[in-house]
């Protein structure tokens, strides 16, 4: 069973590039059948960011809830969607 | 016979105007339709308000920033002057008005985390606004 990660965004923020850039280097090593994910630019989706409860960019979610209000290292992203998958496969 | 929690001292009405930003002419008129009951009167026939007065004011102003009619908020004031006694029917008004006010909460709690992510945006943001820009490109 894949879980779902979202990278919340904007046009313009500088650090949402670099989440993106950690992001898919991260996901390379994963394959799609386990993770699946979608960047979600906040302007376009801002209901459904603030229901999310996003407050600031970047932030990830993982199946709808916000695991990250801030860019994590790599280490703890890894670490992290370890957890989920494991969780979702139980 | 009215106890009052200001031990004799009383608010004339321009007082009241101040403390509470209400007009005196309104005050008069919560008098009439018996928002405020037994408001005391100096030995000239001065109106003087007390503590009490004062919480029940204050009681109708937030209902009023609820936008409760005068005559719901007359109601909840039975509510308030007695609880336990009151009628079934003021008791379930009381529920309504409080699942409204929560429900009024969670609009306000939605919008005020919309609001921060908007102005956060505009704060880390080193291109300007992406908010502003993207609406003056509509």
């Amino acid at each position: 069973m894949s879980i779902l990660l979202e990278l919340f965004s904007a046009p313009g923020c500088r650090q949402c590039a670099r989440a993106l850039e950690s992001l898919e280097a991260i996901l390379a090593d994963w394959p799609d059948t386990d993770i699946v994910w979608r960047q979600v630019n906040i302007l376009e989706e801002l209901d459904y960011t603030v229901a999310c409860g996003v407050l600031a960019t970047p932030a990830i979610a993982i199946d709808g809830k916000l695991v990250f209000t801030a860019l994590p290292s790599a280490q703890k992203l890894r670490q992290t969607l370890q957890q989920h998958l494991r969780a979702s496969q139980d | 016979m009215r106890h009052s929690s200001t031990a004799g001292k009383g608010y004339r009405i321009g007082e009241v105007e101040k403390m509470t930003g209400l007009s005196a002419d309104t005050l008069r008129y919560y008098e009439k339709i018996k928002l405020l009951v037994n408001v005391s009167r100096s030995a000239a026939g001065i109106r003087m308000y007390d503590d009490r007065d004062i919480s029940r004011l204050r009681f109708i102003q937030r209902s009023k920033a609820m936008n409760f009619s005068l005559q719901e908020i007359a109601r909840l004031l039975e509510m308030r002057d007695d609880p336990q006694h009151v009628r079934n029917e003021i008791r379930e008004l009381t529920w309504q008005k409080l699942a409204q006010i929560e429900t009024h909460i969670q609009t306000m709690q939605s919008l005020r985390n919309e609001l921060t992510l908007l102005v956060n945006l505009c704060r880390s943001s080193e291109e300007g606004c992406p908010i502003i820009r993207q609406l003056n490109e509509e």
